[in-house]
This record gives structure tokens, C-alpha cells and sequence, in this order.
């Protein structure tokens, strides 16, 4: 497939990496109208002081990717998939325009050589050369104008310069006066600007395609040197006639436009749906990847609308914007300020929910406002008074990823950093937008003498790890504020595991078990053990359809039963037809109370295949001869969790096996649903049963699954590469016959038609009942009980390679 | 005379999917009564067309808790079909696999799913430890677990979790209810048992994976023999199988056992009155060889009339479809599911209604009981000295008869007699396969070329197995499986009507009974339990109507 991505900024660059990364057979063309590689707009400040080149600026650009250059667009075929610039033609089957913004001047200055706009290297470049011995005029006072005067504040060779501001104020009109002062005392003190707010251009004298004095409404400029920062608009001329455009092209959630093979994204592209347009990279990435996710029809997701962050640094102070996309003009504001501090937090509300915030030095946590702006709920006025404080983690250092001063010092001590580079590996601070790179640098270098040669330095697993740990204790933390939902409490599971004589030490060692099986580091036994102990808090349901009880049976006589067996009974007896005492209405009670009372909370656990044909009637349970499909269907509409336990349950297993009389699908095509998680096999090694609950309580994203929906720590393994008699395989001693002498020596089974090779899951190192054996130790061989069709593809002694000739 | 129809559905504490209706009249004597499978999965159809040594590894999934019982009756009718003579020490084998699941499956019968039937958990929170030891010497010199400390601490935690509203298996039950007889001491002797039988369930089950790889579903028995060859020359594995089987006798004899006889004594009344006698026709075939004897005696036994026990003659089993959900003149195992009422109960009314997926098998046209009780009635009638003595003690100990068994405890006390000598049943195969391995007796697999095999062939296996009589049936064209047909003991036990409007056991030993509460239909759950229902193994399609299947003999 070709895609060829119109535009040179961070977006255009972002997409064809990402597209590469996903696919590397893709082809990918690159068109930019400027003459220079790709480089990065937001620090065009750094090519205006000279301390940075435009090669210095360049975005890494994936080397396969083939980069046109000086090549403007100006034509779409769409019929033909064709565009056109005026000297070349390219083909695509993708397109993806990416052209970004436009500056909008406030009047024609084309062929003046003492204005500009500024937005590209070349507008850079001309300010650079063309303001020795000027009177620097900037008109507008949004971030890019506020950063510029930041620079344009700190070269030697600037002595004067005029900010000409339509309204009066700076940033932002919402912003409070308060800060609008604290910001102006801030570039005064270098003593070359001066603001002249509520003024504008009146009249220009031209000459020599020179501006040679300008004429506001207070000032009269002479040898003035011109830079809108007044505004921007996406930069879609080209396409006007044959897309449909509004602010921007129009787009759809997945950024396609209204003809299926060409997208946009970035500052060009309008989100229908919201009327939105992009004006942060981080929205910018977003729109990126919903486009590749649609292009390449892998892992799809819709643009949202994100929160916004924005941050602009100025000598000693900086301002922190986060914003809603619900903002707007009717709001209310709450003005937290300290004057000696310099510190002024203004907080939006609107109909008492926080919509924005605007921090000047401010001390409250980036996350935590963010967090309290998602949450949508109202916010405590008091409660914002008493956090604004909070921060002890000191300058807000990386907007886009929250880290703070003290964050990357933590990071930098607590791993002996020693380079930006080496921070790669940690944290994402500094890469993101870019902006703060420098910030970055200079904490690593200024913390390089806080480094204790002696401590252990902690490796990137270390620290993802921990992060993770404290995730999973807040998760748990929240289960254990909940009422049990079986009235047992822990103290009962502690005082029936010694009813049951058994020790603590064993308890751990189950535990250690059952950590190490669901492949999580030793350091997490403490939240297994919580997670166990908290599994009374989740109801759940075990239904058997069209089954022989072999899951049930299995449960009850796992690696530690004992303890297993109370575990399950601690959890999950809320409703199981083999364990219940009660019969009849009373069990069925108990059913139709979970489902009404405990709606989206409990887990709902199916063993056996669901028999379809005659209407189901196949299988009939309970008072009202309701069918196996009908209670199906009742119980998982409001179950937070589906397991499908066993190879039944998978994919009908062997009661689906041809001709599959009774029409038996497994649950998850029963239900019509790929949100099930299952955990074949037949019967499942329990520990899996198990391991998968405690997953869904410590970690709130399902566990990682592989195509079949089954959880990868369990499933992810060959049966044939764990297996003990590999070693004989490799040698190639096998056994020819049952009983023979390989046979009695323990040789491979590969001959005699084991499964191992084709089989995914960890029976070879968990084993069955408390480790005793499993089919191959037994001489026997697997037979990938559980694959998909295993019944009619591999329920044999017979080498599968032969077997389908 | 007006009466009540009763539904329990689903019975709980069972394999599968068991629905009852009884009707009873203003007293609560049940009048009538319809027993039913609910699920059909017809794992012999799916067995047609496939190798012959395939049958194994499937029919075995028919359940989950029998699982290696039909595992091996497949796999044995195969053999029978190939006429193929199995090795000593594969037999052997099977057999020690065999006889731990017996173990296991009877222990769990008893207290995990059959006992909460008599015990009151709430009554025995009233017990007195002493008392409660002293009760327990009553029936064992050296009874298990003991001491007051221990019943204390089995209160202790009875009382926790009762307080606690629930745990588990113990929630919503009947407790209270008058038909639970027992004294608060007896009650806390099988509830302290209950929670030692958790262990000991799963321990037994590690013997019968020594040597099938796992179970449930184990995974070692081929045409010709077993795989297990190098767990068997292991003398630690087959250390540790007899280390199993050791403690697990020491539980039976001084837990089980005298559980049993402490129900069997205190619901003598009900014993006595017969309560849950079906209508005194047993069944076994007999089996599990050692020397020149058996461990069960085949038999038959017609109408409670022990003094005449005839020989098991297999062409005169048949099976009839004319109350099941099967078409009664075709010869493609048709369905016929004629559904329920309107109001969701069973069609019964009339005599040619339809109402269950499980056939009717008939054994000289009667309706058959099949399972531990008539294994002992028939071994024991027979003068099998391998049993003769437990059930003897067992007998003189409660002060019962013969007759008295035959009744809804007098099942249970059978599973627990037959668990007994089963113990004994075990050493002796360990002592003779270590004779075998001693004296390089070590083949496990009778050699056989496949395709040099007969490609047309019969065969069938007869196998006593936890439940009672189980059946496999194979046809052979072209050397791949033309039919198939199973008869599982609960097949037998559970089988619905036929045209002649005989009642199965289930059925029959439900008539009479008196139900004290009929929202709270206990007595009709102890009845059906007695007999250990596995509905996953019941239903089956047969071939034609009224087949003999006598026929498939070679």
C-alpha cells in the first residue's frame, strides 16, 4: 500500500514514523513544500538567537520513508487517486493531508523585507537578519508572540521593543489582571519593552519595499521591524475545491474525509463531530493515531477530545494552562493569589465544574487538575484553597507528561542518570513536545552531584514496576473500603484456613505459586495475597451448560486444593449448581438476586457449550425449563466479566465436534460478543481460573489476551518449548510404540502424535493435581486440548502433519 | 383427592442437569413422581466416522466426574472388538486408577454432596465437644480426629462462619428443618469430617494422576495397554500411590465408615420403614479380577428375592425410547423433542408423553437398580470373600439386615462398605504388579498393527464402576466407527417410564414419601442423591427401538 502524508511539521513526521513502526512494508512519501527536512515549529525562538541551526531543529524521520521536498500540492484527483504539484505527479492509495496552519498577517506584506510573519525557518531567518538596529514591532500577545518577545528580550543586539496589543490584555482575555501584571513585570525588567495595550496600526509609510515608519493609534514607530503573531488558520487552499472544508477539512472521528482514501490531521483538519480543530501537539499525535488505526483497520479508535495543556516559560516565572474542550464564556472564577509568592492560580468553573485553570508559579499538581477537570463533578472551593500548596514535587518541568522538578531528580538520582539520553529509557519528559527539552538538560546536569555512588541503581523495570505495584494497591485499597458481598469477612477466610490446618506457610507458598504462574515479579506476592483475600467482594456466578462438570471437578482438586477450595467457596458459591446446598427455587433465588442487585458488578464464569439448534432446548434448567441460551444471555447481559472456562465454553468443544448434533457454539459466539475471556483446556488447569479472577482485581485493564481471547501469562507459552521430554526431541530419541523401551526411558512423544507443538498454554511447568503429573509425564502426549476444534483436529494418537494428508 | 406438583430444577449437588416432579396429595405423600435429563449432547454421534482408537480420548469427555470410567469403557470395547489381551500390569494399572477414583468419588458422595442432606450445620453449633468425642467412640475404637480440642475448634469456626451468614456450600440450605435427626453431637462428628474429607478428596485424586497424567480427563489409556510405563518403573511414584491409598484407609475405617453407621442408626426409623426402595431389582456385572476371584460378583436379582440370584446375561439388556425425546421407529437416532407444557412443568399426562432425554434400559424388560448397593447385595449373596467380612461387621454393628439396605441410607452405607473393602482390593494389586516388575513382567501396551486389524468388528465392555454398571457398545465398518451406544449407571437408575408405565428406580423410590414441608422438599433431594446421579453420563441414544444389544456380542 502507498501512503503518501502531505506536510512537513510534527504531524506529518509523526504519521509516516508511526505507520513505518506499524508496518514496515508500507510505502510511504513524505511532500513538503518547504525546501528543508522536516524540523520541529516549536523552537523556531532558538533559530531566531542563533543557538540552534534548522538542521539542529530536524525531526527524526524514518530512513525508508521517502521525502519529497519543494513540492506544493495543488491538486487532488480523487477518481484517479492522484495529486499534483506543478511540476510532478504522485499516485496513492492513501492520503493523509497533514499541512498544518497558516499566519494570518493583518495586511498584505508580501515583497516587504522589514515584515514577517512567524511560523516557518525561512520567517526565522529573516527576523534574525532583520532586526540589528530596528524598533521591533510585535503585533498579538498569544504563546507564540509571548515566546518570541521572550527571545527576542534576551539578544544583545535588541534595545527596544513595542508589543501592540488590540485589547489589554496578555495570553489570554480571560486571564486575570493579577497575572496579566505579573507577566508584564517579568519582560520589563530587561527594560527594552514597552506594551501599548488597546492600540493598533493606523497608517504605514512604504518605500523601497520597506516600511519605513509606522503609525499606531498612541505611538509613531520609526525604522520599525514587523512581526504578526496575530493568528493562524489552517492552511487548506489547496484543497477547497475538492474536499469539504469549513474552518478545516472536514473530517470524521477517524479523520477521514469525506472521500474514503484521503485523511487529515493536525491543525488543517476539523473534527466534524465537535467542530474542532487541532492547535497542540498532543491533540495532533491523537488525530495520528486514530488515522493509522483506520488506514491499517488494526486496533481502531476514535478521536476524543482530550484535555490541553499548555505551558509557556518566561525568565522567572511560568504560566500552566489546562483546559476542557467545554469550556466556555459563561463561566465563573475562583482567584487564589499570593502577591508575595507571585503565584496566582485562576480556576473556571463552569456550572460549579472545573472547565480550566491558568497557574501563574503555581504550586497545585498539573495531574490532580486534570483529574478533578475529567471527573466532571463539582468541585469544593475549599478544597481547591487548601490544595494550592499541594505541589511538593516543585516547578512544573514537562507539561505533556506532568513531571516536576523533583520527579526528574527522583529519576535522575535514583538511577544514576547521567544524559538526556539516557533518560530515554525513563521517562518521556522533554520528547513529547519538545519544549522543554533544555529545562530537562539542565535538572539532569544540576542533579548529577545528588547521585549516591552506593545505592543500587534502579533499573527501568524496577520503576515501572513500582509504578504499577502502586497502581494495583490503589485498586485493591478501593475493594477493600467495599462490603464483602457474601458476608465473609477476611477474618473468616483466616479462621477457616485454620479449621482446615493449614499453615501460614503454606498459605505464602500457595501464594508464591500463584504469583509466579501469573508471570508477576515476587514483589507483587503481597498484593496477590490482598487480592485473594479481597475476593469476597466480588459476586460471581459459575454456570454449567452443555457440559460434563470436569471444570468444576478440576477446581476442586488444584495445586493446593484446600486452600483453593475454600478460595472458591470464599468468592464464588454465591451460585454453583455442583457445590450449592440449596436446590430448585431457593438456588434459583440466589441467581435472580445477583442479577438484579448486583448489576455490572459480578463475574459470571461458563463451563460447557451452548447447544443452539431446535431453539436451544437441547438444554433446559431451572423451574421454568428456561434454555441453556436463554439463562446464558440473562446472566452475562450485566456481568462485569465474562470467563469462558474450559474448551467447551471456547468453541463448543467436544460437544460441537462434527457433525455437532446439537448445534453447540462456544460462548463468546453464543453471546455474539469478543469481549470474553477464555480459558480453554479440558479440564482448565484451575490456577489459571484462579490467577485470571485476582488479575481482574489488581490490575483494572483485563490481562493481556492473545487472538483467542485467552490471557497471554497463562496461554502464552508452547506446550512443546516448556516440555520436559524437549531435550529427547532435540537428541531425537523418541518413542515408536507404547511400552517400548523409549517409553520406559521417558523419550519424546512427538511420534506417537503429542500436541506439544501445536498447543499454547503452561500445562508443562503448572501441571496437574498439586503438581502430580500432566498428559506427557504421563507417556501419552498432549492432544492441544486447548486449541480451537481440538476434538476433531487433535484428540488423537496420531501425528497431526499425516493425519491431515 | 386434590394434590401438589412439586419442580426442583435444578438439583444441586449432582453431575448434570436433573429436573423432579412429584406430586403429592394433601398429607404430602408424594403420589407421583417424573424424573428427567435436561441436557442432550449426543457425544455418540459425534463418535461415528472417527478411528476406533479415538473412542477413548472422546467418550471420555461424556463427564467430567466419571471421566475415567468411560475412558476406559470405550477404550476396553475396543479391545473387545480387536479381541486384543491386555498385559497384566496395563490391567493393573487401569485398575489402580480405577479403584482411587472409587475412593474419591464415594468420599466426595458422601460428605460433599449428599451429606448436608442429614446434617444440620446449625444444629451441630449446639454441641458439647465432650459429648461429642464420646459420641464418636460409639462407633470406631480410634476414631478420627478426636479429641475435644479439635470439635472445639471445629465450633469455634462452624460458629464464625455460620455467624457470618455464609460460606460457600453452606449458604441457603435447609437447615432447621424437622427432618433432620440428628443429635448436635452426631451432627458436629460428620460436619468436622466434612472439612477433613476437603483434604482428603484432593489427595486421593493426586493417586489416580500418578498414573493418568491428570484428572479429572485422564490421559494414559490407549487401545492395547497404558502410556504410564515410566511412572509404573518408578518405584517413588508407586511409593507414593500406596502412601495415598494408606492414609485414605485410615480415614475411611475411622471416619467414613462409622459416619456411616452413625446415620445408618440414627435414621433407623426410616431404614426401617423402607423409605426410598425402589422396586428390588438389582444389577451388576461384576469385575476387577485378582486371582482366581473378583472383586464384585455379577448377578441379578429380581424383585428383593436375594435367595435367587441369577446369573448376568448381557443379550437380555434392551433399551426402549418410548417416553424419551427420541423418535421411536427410525433407525437414525432421530429426536423426537416434543417440549414441555405451557406452564413449564413436564408432559406426563398422558401414557405415550414424552419427557426426558435419558432412554430406558431393560434388563429382561424390567427396570433395573444398578450401583454400590447392588454390588454388595450380589457379591455378598455370592459368598465373595473378599467383602463377605465388611459387610458382616457392618450388619452386626447398626443391627440391620440385608433387606435394610435397600433404601435411601442403606445406599449410602453400601458406597461406604464397598469403600472399605476397596482399601483392602488395592494392596493386593500393588503387591501383585510389584511381583510383576520384579520379575521383568514389564509390558504395558499389547503390540497390535492397526491396519492388519479386522476392518469389521464388535466389541463391548461391561464395567462395574462408582455408580453401578457401566456399558460401551462398538460397531466397526471399514475400520472406522459405524455406531456407538453407552449405558451409564444413572442411565439406568434415572430412566424415565416406558410404554408398560413401570417406574425407574428414581421414581419408585420416590413413591410414598412423606414430604413435612413441601416449599422445602428435603426428603425428595435425599432420595435422589442417595443414588448419585450424573446426568452428563445418563443420556444416551440408542440404535432402534427396543434393540437387543445382546446382539453386538462376538
Amino acid at each position: 500500500m502507498r501512503i503518501i502524508i502531505i506536510g512537513g511539521g510534527i504531524a506529518a513526521v509523526y504519521l509516516a514514523n508511526n505507520l513505518k513502526k506499524q508496518n514496515a512494508h508500507l510505502e510511504i512519501i513524505l511532500i513538503s513544500e518547504e525546501k528543508y527536512h522536516p524540523y520541529d515549529r516549536i523552537h523556531l525562538c532558538r533559530l531566531v538567537d542563533a543557538s540552534s541551526t534548522t538542521d539542529g531543529l530536524s525531526l527524526h524521520l524514518d530512513p525508508t520513508v521517502k521525502l519529497e521536498l519543494n513540492q506544493k500540492i495543488d491538486k487532488i484527483d480523487k477518481k484517479n487517486r492522484r495529486i499534483f504539484s506543478n511540476t510532478r505527479m504522485f499516485s496513492y492509495d492513501k492520503l493523509i493531508i497533514a499541512t498544518g496552519s497558516l499566519p494570518v498577517p493583518l495586511f498584505n506584506i508580501e515583497g516587504i523585507s522589514n515584515a514577517t510573519v512567524f511560523r516557518s525557518a525561512d520567517d526565522s531567518r529573516q527576523i534574525k537578519e532583520g532586526i540589528r538596529n530596528r524598533n521591533i514591532v510585535i503585533v498579538g500577545s498569544g504563546p507564540i508572540g509571548l515566546e518570541l518577545l521572550e527571545t527576542l528580550n534576551g539578544m544583545r543586539d535588541v534595545s527596544n521593543i513595542t508589543l501592540l496589543l488590540r485589547g489589554n490584555h496578555l495570553y489570554t482575555k480571560e486571564l486575570s489582571i493579577d497575572s496579566i501584571r505579573t507577566i508584564e513585570e517579568c519582560y520589563k525588567k530587561e527594560g527594552k519593552l514597552t506594551i501599548s495595550y488597546e492600540d493598533e496600526i493606523i497608517d504605514k509609510i512604504v518605500k523601497n519595499s520597506e516600511i519605513i515608519s509606522l503609525k499606531t493609534k498612541k505611538l509613531q514607530i520609526e525604522k520599525p521591524f514587523l512581526i504578526f503573531a496575530t493568528g493562524i488558520k489552517p492552511n487548506i487552499e489547496s484543497f477547497r475545491d475538492t474536499l469539504a472544508c469549513k474552518k478545516g477539512i472536514l473530517t470524521n472521528l477517524y479523520m477521514q474525509t469525506e472521500d474514503e482514501n484521503i485523511y487529515a490531521v493536525g491543525e488543517c483538519a476539523e473534527v466534524e463531530e465537535f467542530r474542532f480543530v487541532a492547535g497542540h501537539v498532543k491533540e495532533c499525535t491523537a488525530q495520528a493515531d486514530a488515522a493509522i488505526s483506520h488506514i491499517l483497520q488494526t486496533n481502531i479508535k476514535k478521536f476524543e477530545l482530550a484535555i490541553s495543556i499548555d505551558m509557556l516559560k518566561v525568565g522567572e516565572f511560568d504560566l500552566v494552562e489546562v483546559s476542557s474542550a467545554f469550556f466556555t464564556d459563561s463561566y465563573e472564577k475562583v482567584l487564589i493569589s499570593s502577591k508575595k509568592e507571585s503565584r496566582i492560580d485562576e480556576y473556571f468553573l463552569n456550572d460549579n465544574r472545573l472547565t480550566r485553570f491558568i497557574g501563574v508559579n503555581s504550586n497545585v499538581d498539573i495531574g490532580y487538575i486534570e483529574t478533578l477537570i475529567q471527573s466532571e463533578n463539582e468541585v469544593d472551593i475549599n478544597y481547591l484553597y487548601q490544595n494550592r500548596l499541594i505541589g511538593e514535587r516543585g516547578r512544573l518541568i514537562c507539561s505533556c507528561e506532568h513531571v516536576y522538578h523533583q520527579d526528574l531528580v527522583d529519576i535522575v538520582t535514583s538511577s544514576g542518570i547521567s544524559s538526556f539520553l539516557e533518560l530515554a529509557d525513563f521517562s518521556e519528559a522533554g520528547r513529547v513536545c519538545g519544549r522543554c527539552k533544555l529545562m530537562v538538560e539542565d535538572v539532569i546536569k544540576k542533579s548529577q552531584e545528588l547521585i549516591d555512588k552506593n545505592i543500587p541503581r534502579k533499573s527501568t523495570e524496577d520503576i515501572k514496576r513500582d509504578k504499577e505495584i502502586a497502581k494495583v494497591q490503589k485498586r485493591i485499597d478501593k475493594f477493600n473500603t467495599l462490603n464483602p458481598r457474601n458476608k465473609l469477612t477476611t477474618d473468616n477466610l483466616d479462621s477457616a484456613m485454620k479449621s482446615l490446618d493449614i499453615a501460614k506457610h503454606e498459605i505464602n507458598s500457595w501464594i508464591s505459586m500463584v504469583t509466579a504462574d501469573m508471570k508477576l515479579h515476587p514483589n507483587f506476592e503481597q498484593l496477590v495475597e490482598d487480592a485473594v483475600y479481597n475476593l469476597n467482594k466480588v459476586p460471581i456466578i459459575w454456570l454449567e451448560l452443555s457440559d460434563c462438570s470436569g471444570n468444576s471437578e478440576a477446581f476442586i482438586k488444584s495445586t493446593n486444593p484446600a486452600i483453593e477450595e475454600l478460595i472458591f467457596d470464599y468468592i464464588s458459591l454465591d451460585y454453583h449448581e455442583l457445590l450449592m446446598s440449596a436446590s430448585g427455587d431457593q438456588s434459583e433465588s440466589i441467581l435472580e438476586n445477583i442479577i438484579k442487585n448486583e448489576k455490572g458488578m459480578y463475574i459470571l464464569i461458563v463451563e460447557g457449550a451452548i447447544p443452539l439448534a431446535m431453539d436451544g432446548k437441547y438444554l433446559r434448567i431451572g423451574p421454568k425449563g428456561e434454555t441453556g441460551i436463554e439463562l446464558l444471555q440473562k446472566c452475562a447481559k450485566d456481568a462485569a466479566l465474562v470467563l469462558a472456562v474450559g474448551s467447551c465454553a471456547l468453541d463448543g468443544g467436544i460437544v460441537a465436534a462434527a457433525p455437532n448434533p446439537t448445534g453447540a457454539v462456544g460462548v463468546s459466539q453464543a453471546l455474539n460478543r469478543d469481549d470474553i475471556i477464555n480459558l480453554p483446556g479440558c479440564p482448565t488447569n484451575p490456577t489459571n481460573i484462579v490467577g485470571t479472577l485476582l488479575s481482574y482485581l489488581m490490575f483494572e485493564e483485563l490481562p493481556a489476551l492473545d487472538k483467542l481471547n485467552r490471557p497471554l501469562w497463562a496461554y502464552e507459552g508452547r506446550v512443546h518449548d516448556n516440555c520436559e521430554r524437549r531435550g529427547h526431541y532435540e537428541l531425537g530419541e523418541f518413542v515408536h510404540e507404547w511400552g517400548d523401551s523409549g517409553a520406559k526411558k521417558g523419550y519424546c512423544l512427538f511420534e506417537m502424535g503429542c500436541k506439544g507443538p501445536y498447543a499454547n498454554v503452561n500445562c508443562s511447568t503448572i501441571k496437574f493435581n498439586s503438581g502430580t503429573s500432566w498428559p506427557v509425564q504421563a507417556g501419552h502426549g498432549c492432544m492441544g486440548c486447548t486449541e480451537v476444534g481440538f476434538v476433531d483436529k487433535f484428540a488423537n494418537e496420531r501425528k497431526y502433519e499425516e493425519e491431515k494428508k | 383427592m386434590s394434590t401438589q406438583k412439586i419442580v426442583i430444577d435444578p438439583i444441586t449437588r449432582i453431575e448434570g442437569h436433573l429436573r423432579a416432579e412429584v406430586e403429592v396429595d394433601a398429607d404430602g405423600v408424594v403420589q407421583e413422581a417424573y424424573v428427567s435429563g435436561q441436557l442432550f449432547r449426543g457425544i455418540e454421534i459425534i463418535l461415528k466416522n472417527r478411528d476406533p482408537r479415538d473412542a477413548g480420548l472422546l467418550a471420555g469427555r461424556i463427564c467430567g466426574v466419571c471421566t475415567n470410567s468411560h475412558f476406559r469403557a470405550a477404550v476396553t470395547s475396543v479391545e473387545d472388538a480387536y479381541s486384543l489381551e491386555l498385559p497384566n500390569s496395563a490391567q493393573i494399572i487401569r485398575d489402580l486408577m480405577a479403584m482411587a477414583l472409587f475412593i474419591q468419588d464415594h468420599v466426595v458422595h458422601f460428605y460433599h454432596l449428599h451429606s448436608l442432606d442429614f446434617v444440620d450445620i446449625t444444629s451441630a453449633l449446639n454441641a458439647d465437644p465432650k459429648s461429642t468425642s464420646k459420641e464418636a467412640h460409639k462407633y470406631h475404637k480410634k476414631p478420627f480426629r478426636n479429641s475435644h480440642s479439635h470439635y472445639e475448634s471445629v465450633l469455634e469456626k462452624l460458629s464464625n462462619f455460620v455467624k457470618a451468614g455464609k460460606l460457600g456450600p453452606f449458604s441457603n440450605g435447609y437447615w432447621g428443618h424437622s427432618e433432620y435427626k440428628l443429635t448436635p453431637e452426631q451432627n458436629l462428628v460428620i460436619i468436622s469430617h466434612y472439612l477433613e474429607a476437603l483434604k482428603f478428596q484432593t489427595t486421593i485424586s493426586k493417586a489416580v494422576a500418578i498414573f493418568g497424567g491428570k484428572t479429572p480427563h485422564p490421559q494414559s489409556i490407549v487401545v492395547g495397554g497404558v502410556t504410564s510405563v515410566a511412572d509404573m518403573l518408578n518405584p517413588q511414584r508407586l511409593n507414593d500411590y500406596l502412601f495415598i491409598i494408606k492414609n485414605a484407609k485410615e480415614f475411611i475405617d475411622r471416619a467414613y465408615l462409622p459416619d456411616a453407621k452413625l446415620l445408618s442408626i440414627a435414621y433407623r426409623d426410616d431404614i426401617k420403614s423402607g423409605v426410598g426402595r425402589a422396586n428390588g431389582n438389582f444389577l451388576s456385572v461384576g469385575g476387577y479380577a485378582f486371582d482366581d476371584k473378583e472383586l464384585f460378583c455379577n448377578g441379578v436379582v429380581y424383585n428383593h428375592d436375594f435367595e435367587n440370584i441369577a446369573d448376568f446375561e448381557e443379550y437380555k439388556i434392551t433399551e426402549e425410547i418410548d417416553r424419551a425425546w427420541y423418535k421411536g421407529d427410525s433407525l437414525d437416532n432421530e429426536i423426537e423433542y416434543t417440549d414441555f407444557n405451557e406452564d413449564g412443568s413436564l408432559k406426563t399426562a398422558k401414557n405415550d408423553d414424552k419427557y426426558s432425554w435419558i432412554k430406558a434400559p431393560r434388563y429382561a424388560g424390567k427396570v433395573m437398580e444398578t450401583g454400590p448397593l447392588a454390588r454388595v447385595i450380589i457379591s455378598y449373596k455370592k459368598e465373595n470373600i473378599l467383602i463377605k467380612s465388611f459387610v458382616d461387621e457392618f450388619l452386626k454393628d447398626t443391627d440391620l439386615e440385608l433387606m435394610d439396605l435397600s433404601t435411601t441410607v442403606g445406599r449410602d452405607a453400601a458406597r461406604a462398605i464397598e469403600t472399605g473393602y476397596i482399601c483392602e482390593y488395592i494392596f493386593k494389586l500393588v503387591s501383585r504388579l510389584i511381583q510383576n516388575i520384579k520379575y521383568y513382567d514389564t509390558e504395558t501396551w499389547a503390540k497390535y498393527d492397526f491396519d492388519s486389524l479386522k476392518k469389521r468388528a464388535k466389541g463391548r465392555a461391561f464395567l462395574e464402576v462408582p455408580r453401578g454398571t457401566l456399558s460401551h457398545f462398538i460397531k466397526i465398518q471399514d475400520a472406522k466407527i459405524e455406531n456407538f451406544s453407552v449405558i451409564a449407571p444413572t442411565t439406568w437408575n434415572a430412566t424415565p417410564r416406558n410404554f408398560d408405565g413401570v417406574r425407574g428406580a428414581y421414581e419408585e423410590a420416590l413413591l410414598g414419601l412423606k414430604i413435612e414441608d413441601t416449599s422445602k422438599p428435603l426428603e425428595v433431594l435425599r432420595v435422589l442423591h442417595s443414588f448419585d446421579p450424573c446426568l452428563a453420563c445418563a443420556v444416551h441414544i440408542i440404535d432402534a427401538k427396543g434393540k437387543n444389544l445382546g446382539k453386538y456380542k462376538i
